[in-house]
């Protein structure tokens, strides 16, 4: 079926999840280029260009890591291709070292960075606001708040881009990127084929000669940006009265609401911001002349507040100033109507009404049972954690990662005793393992050891540290939504051609204590774990078998059987007696009823797992599932 | 449009909460309203709970607490957890059958049961209506249907600004013609339980 981010006719409307928004966007702009790493916000960016691959005039990589993803687009770049990058805010600390520095020999063939912020931290380790990343690089920066913005803010980001030569910045957080709403398209442009790169060494290698020069341009660049920003239609001003507020972002959205729910529409100026950076200082200087108060709203961090507080200083200009510095707003987590009508109120002067009540009231119920999100049935990975504490239990340090395995850290697997960003498994481990000699084991998953675990493994040899690290091959990766990384047999576009072994790079970084099981397969697994506790310095387990939901839908196996508990089974009980997996793999498929434990055979995945640690649990022939 | 309508939906990741938010919001924009929905995703394919929303006339992606005119369970336990985001006289719309998260099916924890949890719904707003929503859509032929069966309810109860006919059609637009049978089954279905 045609796609209508791809097809779609100028004037029609379609409702657009934020990233399927972003997507046309770009396309919209004529989009030469797209590289990646997947993260949760920003996913389904990639995964919509990827899975249009196969009918887009832009060429698409899935990156090993972020820095790679903006090195590779930072090359098309000069080779002249308009190019779009994409990740999720921690990435930009990956991909920092490159765009502090592109930002000097600038994007002949123009570049937007997607920066997928998470304030709340819905899918991440942190919320950091990467809208500080536009000042330290010098990259205009723009913040969309509805579906149509994305479309046409990455169009314009695009453009801009390339027609300063300068790398910018598309900021947005979780709430935009998985927002839906009424996107109306427009004709695309169709650009020229990238030129080449043009050779012009004084502009495009920055040796100190001339990277001092450059840095004078790029700063003369963020001023022709700011006469933009100026005259930016993202930039608005509505409203009247002596009470201003200035929003950025998602906040916008909320401010809308709010103005609507306090009455204020219309009795308050307001100045919208979607390009945000470099600040149209005029704009905001004739804005703030005449107002007593000035309410800032934008999430996370005081940037836009500080900045606007250091103009109105330089401008002469006496108001007073809310924001989060020291309040009434948070400098914390997501914002919402009901937060912003509050400070809208008190910037205006408006008494608050009595706290909002909600349908249930208080509610003196005693909390819920929790829903936690669980490793899947037939998860390996359940079965690794399971061989790895049957062999450790808490004697070992475990030092984990970041992907789907990080949910072992719930009991009764308990896997996961630290765990600071991608990769940091293994070096870090090296380091706890060193400092007062711990026993570490360290997990990391196959995508993640190709982002940035094997540096770490490289370093754990050379330093000689004592680690065992466990490789969890599911072949994919997983947590993001199956996306392809280099070890791979298949995608859902077919199959991959350039397989890289994961033995192979380990053996070839110089480790020679190896051994490589499936996880599934526990006594084997069990006695690889042994033998390489017994052992010292830096060891691997490559636990290596696919995510059962990726089998099913993209490898195509079908599970042949199903478990079950036996009739007679006296130990099956939840006391802790028998072979107790209910207690020891909590499975997601295993229930309790009438004090026995017994197995959903919807739920089972057919890993059989579970028949290896009770002779109570038997096999039969499952439907196809 | 001056008219708000604020709708919380939530669910277990898997059972298809967001496929009834998009062809919820795709209804409501068919018929030219302002319409903007909102997710959460994540680590919800992992069993966790997944929570959307769907706001017409709004610019807002989010409902906060006592924002909600209306609540679409499709689990009853995550119909009471979200319960706090409904307003005072709001309508809830609840599946009926549990789908009890690990710790409450292998005894570690409790869980209130169906009828406490209509009881407490029933307490708390303004009209609601439970409805056993997987075998609904077992007997539509397909048990992920068994989501539009609520959503046929939800129109009967006229706590739409559109009519089920509305939703048959978007579901005959965007799905194929016999994921469309088995779904239109479930919406007039549903749309016969509130009595």
């Amino acid at each position: 079926m045609a796609s209508p981010l791809l097809n779609g006719a100028p004037g029609e409307t379609h409702l657009l999840l934020g990233n399927e928004a972003i997507v046309r966007g770009a396309v919209e702009a004529g989009i030469q280029f797209v590289s990646c790493y997947p993260g949760t916000p920003s996913s389904e960016v990639p995964d919509t260009f990827f899975r249009l691959s196969p009918e887009g005039a832009y060429t698409f990589e899935y990156s090993v890591n972020e820095k790679v993803a903006l090195e590779v687009s930072g090359g098309a770049t000069l080779a002249g291709a308009l190019c779009l990058v994409t990740m999720k805010h921690v990435g930009v600390n990956v991909a920092a070292d490159p765009l502090l520095t592109l930002t000097y020999t600038g994007a002949p063939g123009g570049l937007v960075l997607l920066s997928a912020d998470d304030p709340g931290c819905h899918s991440s380790q942190n919320e950091q606001d990467n809208r500080i990343y536009a000042r330290l690089a010098g990259l205009p920066c723009f913040e969309p708040s509805t579906a149509q913005e994305a479309k046409d803010m990455t169009r314009a980001a695009l453009t801009i881009s390339r027609e300063l030569a300068a790398p910018a910045l598309l900021r947005t957080t979780t709430r935009v990127n998985h927002l839906r709403g009424p996107v109306t398209l427009a004709e695309p442009t169709v650009l020229p084929k990238p030129a080449g790169f043009q050779r012009d060494p004084a502009r495009f290698v920055p040796i100190p000669a001339f990277a001092r020069p450059m840095h004078q341009r790029q700063l003369e660049r963020i001023e022709k940006l700011r006469a933009l920003a100026e005259a930016s239609p993202f930039n608005a001003v509505s409203g009247a009265g002596a009470v201003g507020v200035v929003a950025s972002g998602i906040s916008r959205a909320y401010l809308a609401d709010a103005l609507d729910e306090t009455g204020l529409a219309g009795k308050v100026k307001v100045l919208d911001l979607g390009f945000t950076y470099p600040l149209p200082e005029k704009l905001i200087g004739d804005f703030m002349a005449g107002l007593s108060t000035l309410l800032v709203v934008e999430e996370l961090e005081p940037v836009l507040e500080t900045e606007i507080r250091a103009l109105a200083q330089r401008l002469g200009i006496s108001l007073n100033i809310l924001g989060k510095t020291p309040g009434p707003l948070p400098r914390i987590g997501e914002y919402d109507v009901a937060m912003v009508s509050a400070a809208l109120r008190q910037a205006a002067g408006l008494p608050q009404p009595e706290t909002a009540a909600c349908a249930c009231g208080a509610d003196p119920d005693v909390p819920l049972a929790n829903r936690p999100p669980n490793l899947c049935a037939g998860c390996p990975h359940r079965a690794t954690y399971a061989a790895v504490r049957k062999v450790y239990g808490d004697t070992a340090v475990y030092s984990s990662d970041i992907g789907c395995y990080t949910l072992g850290i719930l009991p009764p697997l308990k896997a996961a005793d630290f765990l600071v960003c991608m990769g940091s498994s293994i070096s870090a481990g090296s380091g706890a393992a060193k400092a007062a000699g711990q026993t570490v084991v360290g997990f990391i998953g196959d995508s993640t050891f190709f982002h940035s675990g094997i540096t770490g493994l490289i370093n754990a040899v050379f330093n000689q540290h004592n680690i065992l690290v466990v490789i969890l091959d599911n072949r994919t990766t997983a947590m993001t939504g199956h996306q392809p990384n280099p070890g791979v047999d298949k995608t859902n576009l077919g199959d991959n051609p350039v397989r890289v072994d994961i033995e192979s790079v380990v053996r070839g970084v110089g480790v020679t204590q190896l051994r490589k099981v499936n996880p599934l397969n526990q006594k084997a697994t069990l006695m690889a774990i042994e033998e390489l506790k017994a052992l010292s310095g830096v060891r691997v387990l490559i636990a290596e078998e696919p995510c059962p939901l990726f089998a099913r839908r993209t490898l195509g196996v079908k599970r042949s059987q199903v478990a079950y508990v036996t009739g007679d089974c006296a130990s099956a009980k939840a006391d802790g007696s028998c072979g107790d997996c209910l207690n020891t793999l909590a499975c997601p498929a295993f229930y309790v009823q009438d004090g026995s434990m017994a197995i959903d055979p919807l739920l089972c995945s057919g890993c059989m797992l579970c028949l290896q640690f009770c002779k109570n649990i038997k096999a039969r022939k499952g439907d196809a599932k | 449009m001056s008219t708000k309508l604020r709708i919380f939906m939530t669910g277990v990741g898997g059972q298809g909460t967001l496929t009834a938010t998009t062809l919820l919001a795709r209804a409501a924009l068919s018929v030219g309203l302002p319409v903007t929905s909102g997710e959460i995703h994540g680590m919800a394919q992992r069993g966790g709970v997944v929570e959307s929303t769907l706001l017409i006339g709004c610019k807002s992606p989010k409902i906060g607490p006592g924002e909600a005119d209306i609540l679409l369970g499709f689990e009853p336990l995550e119909t009471l957890r979200a319960l706090p985001y409904l307003k005072p006289g709001g309508v809830v719309l609840s599946s009926s059958e549990t789908m009890p998260p690990p710790s409450v099916a292998t005894g570690k924890e409790s869980a209130p049961s169906v009828d406490d949890i209509r009881a407490k719904v029933a307490a708390k707003c303004g009209s609601s209506c439970f409805l056993p929503v997987r075998s609904l859509g077992v007997q539509a032929g397909a048990v992920q249907s068994g989501n539009i069966a609520l959503l046929g309810a939800l129109c009967a109860m006229g706590a739409l600004p559109f009519g089920k006919e509305v939703l048959a059609n978007t579901i005959r637009a965007t799905m194929k013609p016999k994921v469309a049978e088995i779904n239109i089954k479930a919406l007039e279905l549903g749309a016969a339980c509130p009595a």
